[in-house]
């Protein structure tokens, strides 16, 4: 029996943009599992980082509701919030967002150093082959090591999901498949539930269960019976 | 070290420039409170002191003559705690220099201790015997005497030989000044000496009478009361003047002078503070905008709004910690050397340099709160944007155009670059306004600071070159009859020689009263030149007074209306006399009136107490022959005092101007480089099209040299602002320093305004030449 670990219920989502009323995220229901590698799927403005900022405790809601383990995080006040980004959710961005004036490791322990349950540092960047540039300032770094950096840094945290906003969006080929491998061997190494959103249709061979989204809506979801391996995929 | 602590400190290190400028202004701030503070501090603290050990008198009582009965007799008047009556007399010293005109305050003392207004020995020995005499030790310093070395008096015509057994201070003579019309102390020609009391009274014709009395009271606040009984119980005895502890001339002065450091440590520290503070709003909030994401990051990482807030506003606190720590510590040094350089003029010997824990912690609170405030409005932002709204991508800012882009005739006759420079402008207002706040302080402080400058040069220059014409005023130590002035252009070879009749009044004016000296003059008097505040000569009126505009303040008087005089004469009733016209007057505070006219309505006698001359001669060593001068000024010793003084003045201006320049320099810098750094991808794009880097430089400069003309324009009037409230410093009963804001001054402030503000950009130019363009367009990292 597989455990629910997200739960989202009717979940809207609406910006006021001058006196146009944008539906960002219509009415949707789902649910993530533990442990799972899922992937959303869609198009430039389809919704997709909206449902995952709200998901990550990032944004709030118009209407519906958000439950993670069984507590409702759409209720939840600001401190509870923040408590739920810091111990719970790790995020990892497209443009890596690095602090500039810290070093690999300095950016990691930025993160650590406020979660009081955290991995060995040393030991996630070796997970991400990055311990030999751990002391280089992300200037210093290539968009694939700064990508890792990222990683490392979301991870070390030990959080329950790692929710990932294009994270090889900004990157070749070669380097945006390091990074899927080094995002599924977290998936399996240390059990942690990854969800990545990504317009890049053929990453969604790689997940357990697929979302694709258009125009804020759900229009498929379905648990893929045969995920491949990161290598195997081509764009 | 916290990572976002660690963060803190590279930020600090990458705007190094930015910060250190920034720690210069609050430790500029900073370092003027608490140096004038402590200075205050000290001063005052020293003085009650020194008041405390010496009883300083309640009441001072200036009296033609009293016997000692009737003196004792005043212990018994209603609230009198305790009396002392002395011998005062102002006698020439004989030196070797015949030319030199020195004299001294000789005061009588009891053999034993003195009751009120002690003595405070420093050297020597206290009791006294026949010929020796104490002096006081600012007089001995400045003139080199020993103990045991010897000083020949004139005393009542005859010259007697003293020699010095001690070295003493009084607390009437913290600020050793021959009178009010003196405005700085000379210690070299001037000095208290003290002989015994039986001696003097044999010697000075005062045998078993007194003519100053010094009292305490059992309850202060029942000198009005006091003051009334005395009145009437002295006025047979020749009362001149009773003059209460705050207006005594040496406490007054010096508390004058408390007040006025006071006064400018609270003022000019804020002007700098603020100026601070606003920069490190400014700076703050831009790096809060341009860290929109990083913060959007922090808050994903589940950094809370209270840690991110402090983050960003640590940057000014720290500043404001250093800063007032540092400007705190050197102010504390130096407070020490200003105390000590106020003992130039102030003589007071418990003078005590000490550190004032409170005021350097009010100091680094101060500092740090104004920088606290700073980073908390500058970071706000940082609390309010959502982590969502501030990791998307921002959107281009919409153009518009501005109002000089719809004059098309204009706006098509403008070069591209200029249409940047004016599109900047007007889209960046904040900072633009900023630029131009750091101009119009800088014009403004620097206006202030030359006006004074030129203020002091002027007021005496005009007090002493056109106010008053006269080379030598002399008085007499008894009135004589007027013809006794033919024996004195006899004696000194002269023949502009005109009586004076100067005596001590007090004037009311409904619930106001002021002792003043009036002075009577021949109406045709060619000493005196009197004008009104905008420069109309008036003449001196037949009947009625012309009284200086200080003493109008006081009295709250205008021209038409009638003043009481209050006479203290035997057998001259008091008087009501009309104020004729206001005149301005910048030293002492005086009421001037036909002689003929003081005789016949306050003095009762056709008398003169002193006489001015005219000449180029020095006359001194004549003077001192004659027994009946009490004491000589000469304008050119009174000018030349001035000049030394200026020379101290001149090393305060010079800090006043290089603190204003420093103000200005610092906002142009911060802000310009504030400018660079934000737009490295514009700098880089206009660079791919082929601009030079001189041009981009011409960009910033033109942006900022529009502002800061626009900022000197509206400074000008600020700086008015700022030398109205300096006025009501050097405006005090005594002295009115007043003049108008010269264009001399305006230039001045332009000039060294525009050289500080193009130094500022200058420095800029260095970060322009090292901006990597091509690692800006590339950047993606905070």
């Amino acid at each position: 029996m597989e455990n629910v670990l997200i739960k989202v219920e009717k979940l809207s989502k609406h910006y006021q943009m001058g006196e146009v009323t944008v539906k960002a995220v219509r009415d949707l229901s789902f649910e993530i599992y533990e442990g799972e590698f899922v992937v959303i799927l869609g198009p430039s403005g389809s919704g997709k980082s909206t449902l995952l900022n709200i998901v990550g405790g990032m944004d709030t809601p118009t209407s519906g509701k958000i439950y993670f383990k069984d507590q409702e995080i759409t209720n939840y006040d600001e401190r509870k919030l923040t408590s739920y980004r810091r111990n719970e959710v790790g995020f990892i961005f497209q443009f890596y967002n690095l602090m500039g004036n810290l070093t690999a490791k300095e950016n990691v322990e930025l993160a650590v150093e406020i979660c009081k349950d955290t991995l060995d540092i040393d030991e996630v960047l070796e997970a991400v082959n990055l311990n030999e540039r751990a002391d280089h300032f992300p200037a210093q770094l290539s968009g694939g090591e700064q990508q890792r950096v990222a990683i490392a840094r979301a991870v070390s945290k030990k959080p329950e999901v790692l929710l990932c906003d294009e994270p090889t969006g900004a990157l070749d080929f070669e380097t945006g498949i390091s990074i899927l491998k080094i995002l599924k061997k977290i998936n399996i190494e240390y059990k942690k539930t990854v969800v990545i959103i990504t317009h890049n249709s053929p990453v969604a061979a790689m997940a357990d269960r697929v979302l694709k989204m258009r125009s804020g809506k759900i229009i498929d979801y379905y648990k893929n019976p045969e995920p491949v391996d990161p290598e195997r995929i081509e764009w | 070290m916290k990572k976002l602590d660690l963060r803190l400190l590279r930020m600090i290190w990458h705007s190094k420039g930015q910060y250190i400028s920034i720690l210069v202004v609050v430790i500029t701030g900073l370092f003027m409170y608490t140096f004038m503070n402590n200075a205050a501090t000290n001063l005052e603290t020293s003085l009650y002191e020194y008041y405390e050990i010496s009883n300083f008198g309640d009441m001072f009582i200036d009296i033609m003559s009293i016997t000692e009965k009737d003196a004792e007799d005043l212990k018994h008047v209603k609230y009198v705690e305790d009396v002392d009556a002395r011998i005062v007399v102002d006698v020439p010293v004989i030196v070797e220099d015949r030319d030199e005109r020195v004299s001294m305050r000789i005061m009588s003392v009891d053999g034993k201790e003195n009751t009120i207004s002690k003595l405070y020995m420093e050297g020597g020995n206290r009791d006294l015997e026949g010929r020796e005499i104490l002096i006081h030790t600012q007089f001995a310093e400045a003139r080199e005497i020993k103990l045991g070395d010897e000083i020949e008096l004139r005393i009542s015509g005859r010259k007697y030989v003293f020699t010095v057994k001690g070295f003493v201070s009084h607390p009437e003579f913290t600020y050793v000044m021959e009178n009010e019309q003196t405005i700085y102390p000379d210690p070299e020609s001037f000095g208290i000496g003290f002989i015994e009391e039986e001696y003097l009274a044999n010697i000075s014709g005062m045998k078993d009478r007194y003519n100053d009395i010094v009292i305490t009271l059992e309850d202060y606040g029942k000198f009005d009361q006091v003051e009334k009984d005395l009145e009437d119980r002295l006025e047979d005895f020749g009362l001149r003047r009773i003059v209460k502890k705050e207006d005594q001339l040496s406490n007054r002065l010096v508390h004058e002078e408390i007040n006025g450091l006071k006064q400018i440590s609270g003022f000019i520290p804020v002007v700098f503070l603020v100026v601070a503070a606003a920069i490190l709003a400014a700076m703050i909030s831009r790096y809060v905008r341009n860290d929109k994401v990083i913060i959007g990051i922090l808050k994903g990482l589940g950094y809370s709004k209270a840690r991110i807030l402090s983050h960003y506003t640590m940057y000014a606190v720290s500043i404001g910690i250093i800063g007032g720590a540092i400007g705190t510590i050197l102010g504390t040094i130096f407070s020490g050397y200003m105390t000590k350089m106020y003992l130039q003029f102030f003589y007071i010997p418990l003078l005590k340099v000490t550190v004032y824990p409170e005021n350097i912690i009010a100091a680094i609170v101060l500092s740090a709160l104004f920088c606290t405030i700073a980073g908390l409005v500058g970071s706000r932002d940082a609390i309010l944007v959502t982590p969502a709204e501030a990791i998307r991508n921002e959107r281009s800012q919409t153009g518009h155009r501005i109002l000089l882009d719809r004059v098309k005739f204009i706006w098509t006759r403008v070069s591209f670059t200029w249409k940047i420079v004016f599109r900047n402008i007007f889209r960046e207002k904040k900072k633009s306004i900023f630029i131009s706040l750091g101009a119009a302080f800088t014009i403004a402080m620097s206006l202030m600071t030359f006006w004074i400058s030129g203020m002091m040069t002027s007021v005496f220059d005009t007090h002493y070159g056109e106010f008053l014409s006269m080379d030598y005023n002399i008085d007499f130590k008894v009135p004589v009859h007027e013809s006794s002035l033919k024996d004195l252009e006899k004696i000194i070879g002269v023949n502009e020689v005109e009586g004076k009749m100067e005596m001590p009044f007090e004037l009311q004016y409904g619930r106001n009263e002021k002792f003043v000296s009036i002075i009577g003059l021949h109406t045709d008097t060619k000493v005196y030149n009197f004008e009104d505040f905008y420069g109309n000569r008036i003449e001196l009126p037949e009947e009625g007074m012309i009284i200086s505009s200080n003493l109008a303040g006081v009295l709250e008087v205008e021209a038409g209306d009638r003043v009481l005089v209050k006479n203290f004469i035997p057998g001259m009733d008091d008087e009501y006399v009309e104020i004729v016209d206001i005149i301005d007057q910048a030293l002492g505070i005086n009421g001037y009136m036909n002689i003929e006219y003081m005789d016949d309505k306050l003095a009762g006698r056709d008398l003169i107490s002193g006489a001015y001359v005219q000449t180029d001669k020095r006359i001194t060593e004549e003077l001192s022959d004659l027994k009946n001068v009490s004491g000589t000024q000469s304008l050119k010793e009174m000018r030349d005092l001035f000049y030394e003084y200026i020379d101290l003045a001149a090393a305060s201006i010079s800090v006043m101007v290089v603190f204003s320049g420093i103000l200005g320099f610092v906002i142009i810098y911060s802000m310009t480089v504030l400018s660079i750094n934000e737009r490295k991808l514009e700098f880089s794009s206009l660079r791919v099209l082929g601009f030079t880097k001189g041009e981009i430089f011409g960009i910033i400069l033109k942006e900022n040299s529009v502002m800061s003309v626009v900022g000197m324009i509206y400074g000008l009037p600020m700086g008015k602002v700022l030398i109205d409230a300096m006025r009501t410093i050097y405006v005090t009963d005594l002295y009115v320093f007043d003049a108008p804001i010269t264009i001399r001054s305006i230039i001045y402030a332009i000039v060294f305004t525009a050289i500080c503000l193009t130094f500022a950009q200058l420095i800029t130019y260095r970060k322009i030449t090292n901006l990597d363009f091509i690692e800006a367009l590339k950047s993606r990292t905070s």
